[in-house]
């Protein structure tokens, strides 16, 4: 009795996997497809090896790197944030997340215009650090204009996840805590942090992946002087109609995506992780 | 501990100006009295009053909100159901292997969902027979796929943190299951599922890439319709509009604040009933709007046109301007009316694309529907080419199918003219605008001797292209972000023709690039704008009637046509026309549509919008249109004091010849001179069989192939010599931070595990023999292997 009911529950699932089916492993096949033939659709491993000039492992370890940092600041910044939003009132708690994604629904190709016209030599800051007899800081095709553009973006994805488990917290977990003697730095690394662990991993995916295959952020802010790997898929769908290559690339990137995850959860698992 | 809670909040607050620092910007530049998004000239209300005329921009919201409402609450049942499966799923093997499909569409990059869906969706089309499959129903999938995988991700946990034995609670208690689900499970997620509707929402709202790929004619969303702006600018009633957006969210977060839990506890039963009626007739007013809508419109027949141009390419209506597109509706209801006496609704679904490239993916795809594009001079060729465009019809008797190409300025009669299979002539583009590249330079960044050489028109590509140049203006150079507009200005400096050049030729181009790579600020298209005006960067080239509307925002900013060093002008030209494509339904309706937009008034309301050259003698030679690019202007009556006389209805009195006749004063400079270069005009014809930049495919003569200069470029761009790698080490400090932080944590926990064990070691197996089948696996992994520890 208690197995058929459970087999029920589960088929509530269905429509999702005929969902993904169709519409998720169908596309991907044509992705596979294209990545290893050309032209011509003949089977060929040659888009694949192409990937290895020195050139192109650069643009992957650049994207690693850019995303990485990217996610790193976001948690950094979010992690206490999500924890004195959760620390509020429900109401309070409520405000505070809409506006943390408030900035989204505005559109992000403006939002990243606007960050142009402030990182820029002749842009709002420097403009103000001048009027303050301070020496400008170049920032606009630099590196970090490009990882600001990433944390600007994909903060609200790591703070809503963070957020939405510490606001489960039981609190009291926290009274016993300090009452059997943590201080408030070993109630953080011993109860919150690995409470929070399902949180955390839900924010570095959000982040890193949207993150590492960015290519909007990169020509805007980057200048198109440095290529992140999502510059040069997006160059091979629609400048160059080098479709096999693209596709490559992208099998190449998720591949690199599904490593990177598989070893966070290797080393954050435990409680089988919402990933992967 | 109150000294905590201070920093607290000012750390917040930080975070909180980082997130809306840039959204103050938008707002401020929203109420610009100009057009430009980096200078800010005085305060109006201009783009707000643009917006609400606006047809198309409003259309593209509604759109964006439909879309964005339909596919979220579609992926949050959907996704809330599968987690709840997903959740009670017991084989270790299926659960991963689902949640792993399911975080497919999070891990690829939105282009090649977008593309992978595309290419699915037509091969589907082409199965089932239907010319556009593209449309608002493939956008609607393509959005419910990928906001499916953050619904299930927000929900999962939720279920994971519930207490397993709560169901089972209320069904002991006499809860159906069923009842169970609705009474215990589903309010104990539903802080899960708000957040993973929200973000869903907010995901559809903003998504670009996914929604480009994978529509097709008549439907456009807002941010497609920003993306296609970037080759000219984005305008700011974008920026008014997501001003607008802002402030009506924050006012709903307001009421909503207002309206609390308390309030609504306090609200008496009258008052709930009040809200209950006015939010039902609020639908049911929509709900009979919409049958009478739907009832009025059942009667006449909808044609529709489905016109695919580039961004920021039409008068439509902006500031008082004129609406091609309306205007044309009603014109051809009009005729059609008086022809067969029949009503007929017509409907043009303008949308736009950002790029040659991009039309030809689409068109390519075999999806769209489109009954008239616009592609360039080379695209055109390679359109017609490969047979997706049809003839317009035959040279001969072209005037009597499109009567306004009389006007057509002879020197272009010969383009895009091919023969058929019988030899005779036809035309499958009828010329819309044309324009020249040239180099826009800021005065004040430019040396007074070479301010000199270029104002004695002395000066050529050498300016972008020399060492001695480049290293005088390193960092303040601007280049093409597209290979043909770069390799073009290049081959033009080395003197070499870009249809007839050989390998070698093209391999020192190339060359060239790469060494002028380290001086160039950035790779631009319409970031061009923003960074000229704002004097960001010194030297740019770029289409004519781009620079000449720069400058219209810097004053100090000029513009010259580059020489070579026999003082003959040597620079790209192109052209765009409107074509057919060979999937279009209805020709007849489309033939009209090009002939409307060659009309007096709507070709002068185009020129006048777009800034580029018009080769029809009917616009160059409008007086209105001349005085508009400050060609001429009329002559007025002025009192003693310089002032002008004014009628009776306060407009200044013309002053009249003898004959009764406007007196006209012209001008040697302004805009039109520019853009009708006179050393150019009288040899337009010839200049685009040697200059034009030609499909490399299809050209004779041409060495390289469209896919060797693809390559060129992306050597070019991967390419990263002046990169500064301290951003590597930066990384490889923290990672080893991180992999130091996560050894310590992992000793720490063992530790502390042994500790707690030794001491009770019988616990492990209690908590196993306690767990039922229902119990989560992970757990179960988690004691056996805590098991296997002890016995180790």
């Amino acid at each position: 009795m208690n197995k058929k009911s459970n087999i029920l529950k589960q088929a509530a699932a269905y429509p999702h996997i005929v969902w993904s089916v169709l519409f998720i492993i169908a596309p991907l096949i044509f992705v596979m497809y294209y990545a290893f033939t050309d032209k011509e659709g003949r089977f060929t491993l040659e888009n694949i090896t192409s990937l290895a000039q020195p050139s192109y492992l650069e643009v992957f370890l650049r994207s690693l790197c850019f995303a990485f940092l990217a996610t790193v600041i976001c948690l950094i910044i979010a992690y206490p944030v999500a924890y004195f939003i959760s620390k509020t009132s429900p109401k309070a708690q409520k405000i505070l997340i809409m506006l943390v994604t408030l900035p989204q629904w505005l559109n992000f190709l403006i939002r990243t215009y606007s960050w142009m016209a402030l990182l820029e030599d002749t842009g709002i800051i420097n403009t103000i650090l001048e009027s303050l007899n301070m020496q400008p800081i170049h920032m606009i095709n630099t590196p970090f204009a490009v990882i600001l553009g990433m944390v600007y973006n994909f903060l609200p994805y790591m703070i809503i996840p963070l957020h939405s488990v510490m606001s489960k917290l039981d609190n009291r977990l926290l009274v016993a805590a300090s009452d059997l003697g943590c201080n408030q730095f070993q109630v953080m690394t011993r109860i919150v942090l690995p409470l929070s662990k399902s949180g955390i991993i839900s924010g570095i995916t959000m982040v890193f992946v949207p993150s590492i295959s960015t290519f909007y952020i990169s020509q805007k802010l980057g200048g198109g002087n440095f290529d992140l790997i999502g510059d040069t898929i997006e160059r091979q769908f629609q400048t160059a109609y080098n479709y096999n290559l693209g596709a490559a690339m992208s099998f190449v990137l998720m591949i690199l995506i599904v490593i990177s995850m598989a070893i966070m959860n290797k080393y954050s698992d435990e409680d089988g992780g919402v990933i992967v | 501990m109150n000294k905590k809670n201070i920093a607290c909040n000012i750390y917040t607050v930080l975070v909180f100006i980082f997130l809306y620092l840039p959204i103050l910007v938008l707002i401020m530049y929203s109420f610009n009295s100009t057009d430009s998004t980096s200078v800010l000239k005085g305060f109006s209300f201009q783009w707000y009053k643009e917006l609400f005329t606006d047809s198309a921009t409003l259309n593209a919201l509604k759109n964006t909100l439909v879309l964005a409402i339909l596919s979220s609450v579609i992926a949050t049942l959907v996704g809330t159901a599968a987690a709840y499966g997903i959740s009670k799923m017991q084989n270790k093997y299926i659960k991963n292997a689902t949640m792993s499909v399911t975080q497919i569409p999070m891990i690829n990059p939105e282009i090649v969902t977008g593309i992978s869906m595309m290419l699915l969706f037509v091969f589907v089309g082409t199965i089932v027979g239907t010319s556009s499959s593209l449309g608002f129903g493939t956008v609607l999938i393509a959005h419910i796929t990928f906001n499916l995988p953050y619904v299930i991700l927000l929900v999962l946990p939720k279920f994971k943190e519930m207490d397993r034995n709560l169901p089972k609670a209320a069904q002991d208690l006499g809860c159906t299951p069923l009842q169970s689900f609705f009474k215990v499970e589903l309010p104990a997620i539903m802080p899960g599922i708000i957040a993973g509707f929200i973000m869903a929402f907010t995901l559809s709202l903003d998504d670009f890439v996914i929604s480009y790929f994978t529509t097709g004619s008549g439907f456009e969303t807002l941010p497609i319709r920003i993306y296609s702006m970037t080759k000219k600018r984005v305008t700011p009633d974008m920026y008014a509009l997501s001003t607008l957006i802002f402030v009506s969210i924050l006012v709903l977060l307001l009421i909503s604040n207002l309206m609390s839990d308390k309030n609504r506890k306090e609200m008496s039963k009258k008052a709930k009933t009040i809200a209950k009626v006015s939010i039902g007739s609020v639908f049911g007013i929509i709900g009979i709007v919409t049958i009478i809508v739907l009832a009025m419109s059942a009667g006449t027949k909808t044609v529709k046109l489905n016109v695919y141009n580039w961004g920021e390419y039409i008068s439509d209506g902006g500031q008082g301007s004129y609406n091609t597109n309306k205007e044309f509706e009603l014109y051809y209801e009009n005729l059609h009316y008086e022809k067969t006496g029949e009503k007929i609704d017509v409907q043009v679904n303008y949308t736009t694309f950002a790029s040659n490239e991009d039309l030809y993916a689409k068109l390519k795809s075999g999806a769209g529907g489109y009954d008239i594009i616009v592609p360039s001079d080379y695209m055109l060729e390679k359109l017609h080419k490969e047979g997706l465009i049809q003839s317009l019809g035959k040279v001969d008797t072209i005037t009597e199918a499109i009567p306004n190409l009389q006007y057509l300025n002879s020197q272009f009669k010969d383009m895009f003219v091919y023969p058929n299979e019988n030899g005779e002539l036809e035309l499958y583009g009828a010329m819309y605008t044309y324009g020249v590249v040239g180099i826009v330079y800021n005065t004040e960044k430019i040396s007074p001797e070479d301010l000199e050489k270029i104002e004695n028109g002395e000066m050529g590509w050498e300016i972008l292209y020399d060492q001695e140049y480049m290293e005088r203006y390193k960092g303040q150079i601007l280049q093409f972000n597209n290979p043909r507009d770069a390799f073009g200005t290049a081959m033009y400096h080395l003197g070499f023709n870009v249809n007839t050049a050989s390998t070698d030729q093209w391999q020192r181009a190339y060359e060239l690039l790469q060494k002028q790579k380290p001086y160039v600020q950035s790779y631009v298209m319409d970031e061009i704008y923003n960074k000229m005006e704002s004097g960001e960067a010194a030297l740019a080239a770029y289409y004519a009637g781009d620079c000449l509307a720069m400058a219209e925002n810097n004053e100090n900013l000029g513009f010259f046509y580059p020489k070579n060093s026999q003082g003959v002008f040597e620079t790209n030209i192109f052209a765009d026309a409107m074509c057919i494509p060979t999937s279009s339904q209805n020709k007849e309706l489309a033939l009209a549509y090009i002939n409307f937009m060659l009309s007096e008034e709507a070709a002068v309301a185009n020129a006048e919008y777009i800034y580029y050259s018009s080769p029809y003698t009917h616009v160059k030679d409008n007086l209105d249109y001349q005085i508009y690019m400050g060609y001429c202007d009329y002559v007025y009556v002025l009192d003693e004091n310089d002032e002008y006389v004014l009628d009776e209805n306060g407009d200044p009195i013309i002053e009249l010849d003898e004959n009764g006749n406007p007196i006209i004063e012209y001008f040697e400079d302004g805009d039109y001179s520019v853009i009708y270069y006179e050393e150019f005009e009288n040899s337009l014809g010839s200049m685009f069989n040697s200059y034009a930049f030609k499909d490399l495919d299809t050209t004779v003569g041409a060495s390289i192939t469209t896919q060797d200069l693809n390559g060129y470029w992306e050597g070019l761009k991967v390419d990263s010599g002046s990169f500064d790698g301290t951003i590597y080490i930066i990384c490889g400090i923290i990672l080893v931070g991180i992999i130091g932080f996560a050894v310590y944590y992992i000793v720490i926990t063992k530790k502390r595990r042994k500790l707690y064990w030794n001491n009770s070691p019988s616990a492990p197996q209690e908590k196993a023999e306690e767990k039922d089948d229902s119990m989560s696996e992970t757990v179960m992994i988690a004691a056996v292997k805590a098991e296997k520890k002890k016995k180790d």
